[in-house]
């Protein structure tokens, strides 16, 4: 500490005013706040600052957050290509192999996200932002593991560029970063990311009958085609792989970190503890997508439709998408009861573009984005009413 | 619920803004506040749903070719089409000039913000592509009136939604050469990648 300490203070005159790397100073004070506090202290007199919950311990706290969902994803990308190539493997193993995948993955993003943050943060003298941190982490775990180095690059750089610094950088963005990257792949290069992306890494041989299908799209199938979608997911090529309490647990194909039910939910705890997510949002993008689940159920028709409803809360990434995209304070709505509106519709919608719409095999991203956009109109009739209930209580 | 289908297809798959990019001048001009957005989406909605079916009528007892066999035998092979962009045109501005009157007399508030916009609802692109679409479509007076609501609820909830944005990004930093209409541009961009989320729905 006491040499990091040094280094920083030995800096600090080239980056004052007047220095000679003064148009640096925002990198300086942004990396130096990572580990020291900042220095400027509340007057003797007036308002005291006892306890400055900033941006960066929130966006840390984040990030401490998804780290059980990118442990479990590293040891799963592992373990599904073990189990695909029907060859055992030790923990040690899995996870080697796991981190080869997705380790590039996250320092890629990282790397090209940071430099384009720092970019901006020259060019148009604003501070280095942590919002960064939260994004960096998130953009690879919805990506599969074997999307190419060089999509996840350009996805990074739309989404910074576009969908936050055009803004004027973190907490001005519209729609939630990570996932405007996901969106942007998506639509771009879409067969790198949707349908049958999940297999085996290298010229390993698949064992028999195997095939790359996640319950998605199964449920596809069965809108379409008619198939049985619970014999589908009972008959799969390994036994038991989509049985409920193995899809919670997660360890079945999908992009990196959101397979897990079970790691969003400790993720959430973590978040809702300490107060940096909000439970009303989790809660009711959960309660929305298990009614709508019910109405479908009530409605049938095919097998997808007649899935139990408890079933759409552990397939695909509502789970991940419910705890850390929609409980985005910046892109979600802000007022209490808007949070539970726009919750519940995110719900709704996932589940409705999941069975319904048969472009997409999942729903979850482009609901939050849906609801995204809807944000601040929620927010801005909330607000609305009441002030008009608050008026109609005075009296002149 | 043939005609529910209609109406919600066109409300949020076929949405005149993000699927089909009419009417864009107003929506971007008139939606720096949700109150006026409102007003004119409302005005829309309601040109939309009267215009429609009007021209319904307009086109299958006048200028589709045999449509004037009602004033006898000698009619039977007259082909009015070529007049159909200007009859349309003219029933549209009509029903404006009435909304404006409406508007005029009940809220001079809502007048005096909508200023201009008003009388151009009269070429807003997404009012005669309607009429035109109703046309290319087959379809019957109940389903044209369906779709001119739709189309027109899908605008309005376009523009209010990008209004309700436009207003929190007061408090945003734009970089100056993007402010204004250039991060409009961008804001609508990213709502269209938004709105893809019912793209492909079959009703």
């Amino acid at each position: 500490m006491k040499l990091l300490k040094n280094l920083f203070d030995g800096l600090k005159p080239q980056f004052e005013k007047g220095g000679k790397l003064e148009k640096f100073h925002t990198l300086y004070e942004g990396h130096r706040t990572i580990v020291f506090a900042p220095d400027i202290t509340t007057g003797k007199k007036g308002t005291q600052i006892k306890d400055a919950v900033d941006l960066k311990r929130v966006m840390f706290t984040v990030v401490i957050a998804m780290i059980p969902c990118l442990l479990f994803g590293i040891w799963n990308v592992g373990h599904q290509h073990f189990i695909s190539t029907g060859v055992e493997g030790s923990l040690v193993d899995k996870l080697l192999i796991g981190a080869l995948a997705v380790i590039p993955i996250l320092i890629v993003s990282y790397a090209v996200g940071l430099i384009t943050e720092f970019v901006f943060c020259v060019v148009r003298q604003h501070p280095v932002s942590e919002g960064f941190l939260v994004t960096g982490m998130l953009i690879p775990l919805v990506m599969p593991p074997t999307i190419p180095l060089w999509q996840v690059a350009l996805a990074t750089i739309f989404a910074v560029v576009i969908g936050k610094e055009a803004f004027g950088g973190t907490g001005m963005n519209i729609l939630n970063v990570a996932l405007t990257a996901r969106a942007f792949l998506y639509f771009a290069y879409p067969s790198q990311i949707s349908g049958e992306v999940w297999t085996f890494f290298g010229d390993a041989q698949p064992v028999d009958g195997y095939s790359g299908a996640t319950v998605l799209a199964y449920g596809a199938s069965a809108a379409q085609n008619g198939t049985d979608m619970m014999a589908d997911m009972a008959g799969h090529w390994y036994a038991g792989m989509f049985d409920f309490w193995n899809m919670f647990v997660g360890v079945i194909p999908g992009s990196i970190g959101e397979t897990s039910t079970l790691m969003c939910l400790l993720g959430a705890l973590i978040l809702v503890g300490t107060g940096v997510g909000s439970w009303k949002i989790i809660f009711s993008v959960f309660s929305g997508a298990y009614l709508m689940g019910l109405l479908f159920n009530m409605i049938g028709g095919n097998s997808f439709l007649e899935l139990p409803a408890h079933y759409h809360l552990v397939i695909g990434g509502l789970a991940f998408g419910a705890v850390y995209m929609a409980t985005d304070p910046v892109s979600a709505a802000q007022t209490e009861t808007g949070k539970w509106i726009y919750g519940f519709l995110i719900g709704v919608l996932t589940v409705l573009i999941r069975v319904v719409n048969p472009a997409y095999p999942e729903g979850i991203m482009l609901a939050i984005l849906f609801m995204n956009v809807f944000a601040p109109l929620i927010d801005y009739y909330v607000v609305d009413a009441n002030k008009k209930r608050r008026l109609k209580r005075a009296t002149i | 619920m043939d005609i529910f289908n209609i109406a919600l297809k066109a409300t949020f798959i076929d949405n005149m803004i993000f699927a089909y990019f009419l009417g864009m001048c107003s929506f971007l001009a008139v939606s720096k506040k949700v109150s006026t957005a409102f007003g004119l989406g409302m005005a829309v909605v309601f040109v939309l749903t009267i215009t429609t079916p009007v021209n319904w009528l307009l086109q299958e007892f006048v200028l589709k070719e045999g449509a004037l066999k009602w004033m006898g035998a000698s009619f039977e092979t007259v082909d009015l089409t070529f007049l159909q962009f200007i009859m349309f045109i003219a029933v549209i501005a009509s029903m404006v000039q009435l909304v404006e009157m409406v508007i005029e007399k009940f809220s001079p508030a809502l007048y005096g913000s909508l200023g201009i916009f008003l009388p151009l609802i009269a070429v807003n692109c997404s009012i005669l592509g309607a009429s035109l679409f109703m046309v290319q479509r087959d379809y019957t007076i109940a389903q044209a009136t369906a779709y001119g609501f739709g189309s027109g609820l899908g605008w309005f909830l376009a523009i209010i939604a990008l209004a309700a944005i436009r207003e929190r990004l007061k408090y945003s930093h734009v970089p100056a050469g993007l402010k204004g209409l250039g991060i409009t541009m961008l804001i609508t961009g990213l709502m269209g990648l938004a709105f893809k989320s019912f793209i492909g729905i079959a009703l």
